[in-house]
């Protein structure tokens, strides 16, 4: 069992809770965020996985029958797979979406759909060939197209052909995972390695290679930590003269984006999010009269 | 089948990634030999298949759509 207690501050740091990005790309982001307990750092977790709205394919219309193309062939229009599974494979395919549309149930329209609260694409190929989520034509907002155009929706055969349409609304991830933004949310505690240099003779082999790990260093001890990945500095978990230290006061979390949204811009409105949740828990709290 | 479109676990985008990593085998194996685990797995790496979710629906995939494609 690891012990668990505080790591000491260096002068300077305050005990307020203060957040750090540590890797940031378009789709991926490790931050900190210290002076937060476990409730607090699970809650952002289950914001960021359940409480992102999200634009996905939810209604999907098939044309059945025959299609015929310019050249007046006639192809037939039902698919190697269940129409079922092609809609669900269209619901999960991530589309990049504009934060400011509305839900279909909130919308001015009174939820008939319009375009504040609806996309619509449309998907026209005829076979053979691997129908792809690049061949979704988004109607309307040129922006708003799959996040990823290499997904494989469907393959078609021979005299065999697709024409549907389909419509995409705002949705959290609690109701479906295709409404799902982020992926892999996960916290870990932020740990320490105490390496006595007396002990560990090549400290200096583990400092070489992960330079940017040293978090504090004098005349007889080393401090290493793992919230920076580097692949050398596990080694250090299988000695048994390097004390670790977690600090349960502080995290490190990571997760990853579909597409829908850039790493960053979740974040930030999963931030906002939080009071937004405790105030329906507070509304919905009955006080007897 | 054909591939899921989402891992089962953790809901991230494979399907484009299979693709991509069935694109790589195929080329080890027209050199003529068979792609080694270490080349497996760098290629999933590569790919940034992390999680162990992730990479089991790559690896243990079948993909039999072109055995159904007559039958539609």
């Amino acid at each position: 069992m690891v012990p668990r207690r505080r790591v000491e501050r260096g002068e300077g740091e305050s005990n307020r809770m203060s957040l750090k990005i540590l890797e940031l790309q378009d789709r991926y982001i490790k931050f900190s965020i210290d002076g937060i307990d476990s409730g607090i750092a699970n809650s952002i977790r289950r914001t960021l996985i359940n409480d992102i709205p999200k634009l996905a394919i939810d209604k999907v219309t098939f044309h059945h029958g025959q299609i015929r193309d310019g050249e007046g062939n006639v192809y037939d229009s039902s698919l190697p797979l269940f129409d079922e599974i092609v809609a669900h494979r269209l619901g999960l395919v991530p589309l990049i979406t504009d934060p400011k549309m509305n839900f279909r149930d909130q919308c001015s329209c009174g939820g008939s759909g319009c375009p504040l609260c609806t996309m619509s694409y449309s998907i026209n190929r005829i076979g053979p060939g691997l129908v792809t989520s690049g061949d979704l034509q988004p109607i309307g907002n040129p922006e708003l197209v799959p996040a990823d155009k290499e997904i494989p929706i469907v393959k078609l055969g021979p005299k065999q052909a697709i024409l549907v349409t389909a419509e995409a609304v705002m949705g959290r991830g609690k109701d479906h995972t295709k409404w799902q933004a982020t992926s892999g949310v996960s916290y870990k505690y932020h740990r320490e390695f105490v390496v006595r240099k007396d002990a560990t003779e090549d400290w200096e082999y583990f400092k070489r290679k992960c330079p940017s790990n040293v978090v504090s260093e004098d005349s007889s001890q080393i401090r290493f930590t793992d919230d920076i990945h580097c692949p050398w500095i596990e080694q250090l978990l299988d000695r048994p003269e390097v004390k670790v230290i977690e600090d349960d006061t502080k995290f490190i979390f990571q997760f990853e984006t579909d597409g829908s949204y850039k790493a960053i811009d979740v974040l930030q409105y999963a931030v906002k999010r939080m009071p937004q949740r405790l105030n329906i828990l507070l509304d919905s709290l009955v006080t007897p009269d | 089948m054909i591939i899921p479109v989402r891992c089962f676990s953790c809901g991230r985008v494979i399907a484009s990634d299979y693709v991509k990593f069935n694109e790589k085998i195929t080329e080890i194996r027209s050199s003529g030999r068979e792609p080694t685990p270490e080349e497996i797995s760098a290629t999933m790496d590569e790919l940034h298949l992390h999680r162990y979710c992730c990479r089991r629906m790559i690896l243990s995939h079948t993909d039999l759509i072109d055995e159904i494609l007559p039958f539609s």
